[in-house]
């Protein structure tokens, strides 16, 4: 089998090599394990067995979730968790518990149901991403799918105020731990990434590198200091050419901005002045024209020719005569 | 590192989400009541572990109360969730906001901790919580057998005809609900086995040789691992593999007995 590896994802932007949390876990499982993997970003969950993205194919093998792929991979002989005893596996299990528990609802808490933040980025971002048609189908599924989330987890009836400032508490709680846990560690069980470290860098880089108009549970994560670090060193070390890619589109915007700078409060103006005076040329001809201000002397020229004609011909027939 | 203090105090202020806020350093009162619902005849797997572990917590702090059964102990709850205590004038439902009431007066059972053990006690608490205590509500309400010959004669054992199948079917979809969204609904009985299998070995390794999972004092995390894994053993299911996986881990099962006869013989015989 000597086919590689592929895996599809949703795009990367601000900094990320993809923005959706799951694609981001199995892509860094997959970075820590030494997998030579081709990513392709498809932004189009419509054609996956489950409705969902990233999708790992390898010749006829299609998974979709990271237990599944890290068990064949296993059997492939790649893995990030050779080097833990027991203990370790059996922490690093409790420890992705507590996320899925603790971090994932107030993710998607951020993500689709502040208002705020799904208004003014997350709908337009994934619209943008996705193709038509799908565009108008996808991101208010998802929002669907996080409030039914939220109300299965929360009393319906409790106020909105207090359901948000539980979920971000219980989040809040959770960063806390994992900052203690990590401690002044490079990764969580000494200098190797494991499994852990790419759940973890899975739940955390997103919340600290996307820019949320409503940045509550952001702040507290960026206050959390070791844990910006970790996020920071795995970007760097495994996904430069995400920062590289964010950091040239920056340049450019910037620069495109720094030229247009004296004409932002009106782009394009010159375009406009000389659309603007073709049309009132065109229109103050015509208006000349119709009204009969101008005449065209059309007229006077055919009669002038046709008598010119009239000499020639009767020269001719002089001449023939 | 921010601490969570800071924002546990100011949920103090606030008042929490029963919409109690708690006055610091008060004495235990003497009339403090946990309600659950009857333990023989109507409560089933899930909510009995969550009962226990409640009341092992408690009596692991030595502080006193009064189990009170009422069958409608659900719908009394301020969570809609079994069990709660009712101290003075507050109700508190479920084991983590009695925790944090608790340690509010100023008794904990994980103070002489470091922070990474009480990192850990979390991490293994949340461990707990949704692979232990998922899987009891597959089991109770997805598995068509034991709904059949379990949950719905003792859940509906407590209503007359025909509230007991309405409330049954109302109950099984908010189960169903709750269980979709976390991702264990469209499990098969075989996957919530192994998830509860490799849940047990988890705990087994980090127990080890050890009486307690963090030395010779009993924590929050014991009181919660003796409350599951205690009713599991003791509950009579149609299928006893649950039980039987459980079996296979014998420093889990020294741990339960060394519980049991710790806190349970003893408040007995006195």
């Amino acid at each position: 089998m000597n086919r590689p590896m592929e895996i599809n994802i949703w795009g990367g932007d601000w900094g990320l090599p993809s923005v959706d949390i799951y694609c981001l876990e199995v892509m860094a499982y997959a970075k820590f394990s030494g997998v030579p993997l081709q990513t392709c970003v498809t932004n189009n969950p419509f054609w996956t067995p489950n409705g969902r993205l990233p999708v790992f194919k390898h010749g006829k093998q299609v998974l979709s979730s990271l237990p599944e792929i890290s068990a064949y991979l296993k059997q492939k002989n790649f893995s990030a968790d050779f080097g833990l005893t027991q203990k370790q596996c059996a922490d690093a299990a409790a420890y992705t518990q507590l996320l899925k528990e603790k971090l994932h609802l107030a993710l998607q808490y951020v993500w689709w149901l502040d208002t705020k933040n799904y208004t003014e980025l997350i709908r337009p971002w994934y619209a943008k991403a996705l193709p038509f048609p799908y565009n108008y189908y996808y991101p208010g599924k998802y929002e669907q799918e996080a409030k039914k989330h939220l109300e299965a987890l929360y009393d319906q009836d409790d106020d909105p105020l207090t359901i948000e400032s539980s979920v971000y508490g219980e989040a809040e709680k959770c960063l806390t731990v994992l900052s203690v846990r990590l401690g002044d560690q490079e990764f969580f069980f000494g200098s190797h990434p494991t499994s852990l470290d790419a759940t973890v860098y899975a739940f955390l880089a997103p919340l600290l590198k996307v820019p949320f108009p409503s940045p509550a549970l952001q702040n507290y994560l960026k206050a959390c200091t070791n844990l910006v670090k970790f996020v920071v060193r795995i970007t760097q070390r495994y996904f430069p050419y995400a920062i590289q890619e964010y950091e040239a589109k920056k340049s450019a915007e910037s620069g495109a901005q720094g030229k247009s700078d004296p004409e932002s409060d009106f782009p394009n103006r010159r375009r406009y002045q000389i659309v603007a005076g073709i049309f009132a040329t065109a229109a103050m001809t015509g208006y000349a024209l119709s009204t009969g201000l101008v005449q065209m002397s059309t007229k006077d020229e055919v009669s002038e020719n046709s008598a010119d004609y009239k000499d020639l011909f009767q020269a001719a027939e002089n001449t023939e005569d | 590192m921010p601490s969570v203090l800071l924002t546990e105090s100011l949920a103090l202020e606030l008042g929490d989400r029963t919409g109690n806020s708690i006055p610091a350093h008060e004495p235990w009162p003497q009339d403090v009541k946990l309600f659950q619902p009857y333990e023989v005849e109507q409560i089933l797997l899930p909510d009995n572990a969550n009962c226990l572990a409640v009341q092992t917590f408690l009596k692991m702090c030595g502080l006193d109360f009064e189990v009170e059964q009422r069958s409608n102990a659900e719908y009394m709850s301020p969570s809609g969730r079994v069990p709660f205590i009712k101290c003075g004038a507050f109700l508190i439902a479920e084991l983590d906001p009695i925790i944090s009431f608790v340690n509010n007066k100023g008794i904990s059972l994980s103070d002489k901790m470091d922070n990474a053990q009480k990192a850990d006690m979390r991490a293994y608490m949340s461990l707990v919580n949704t692979v232990l205590a998922n899987a009891e509500l597959y089991i109770t309400w997805c598995d068509k057998t034991t709904l059949q010959e379990v949950t719905k004669p003792r859940f509906g054992s407590v209503l007359p005809w025909p509230l007991n199948h309405v409330i049954v079917w109302q109950k099984r979809s908010q189960v169903v609900k709750k269980l979709g969204v976390l991702g264990w609904a469209h499990k098969t009985l075989d996957e919530v086995y192994q998830e509860v299998e490799n849940c047990c070995n988890a705990l087994s390794v980090r127990l080890g040789n050890q009486p307690y999972f963090f030395g010779d004092r009993p924590t929050e995390l014991d009181a919660l691992v003796f409350g599951h894994l205690f009713t599991i053993l003791t509950t009579p299911l149609p299928n006893n593999r649950f039980a039987s996986i459980v079996r296979g881990y014998s420093n889990l099962i020294d741990l339960c007995k060394l519980v049991e006869k710790e806190y349970f013989e003893r408040t007995a015989e006195s």
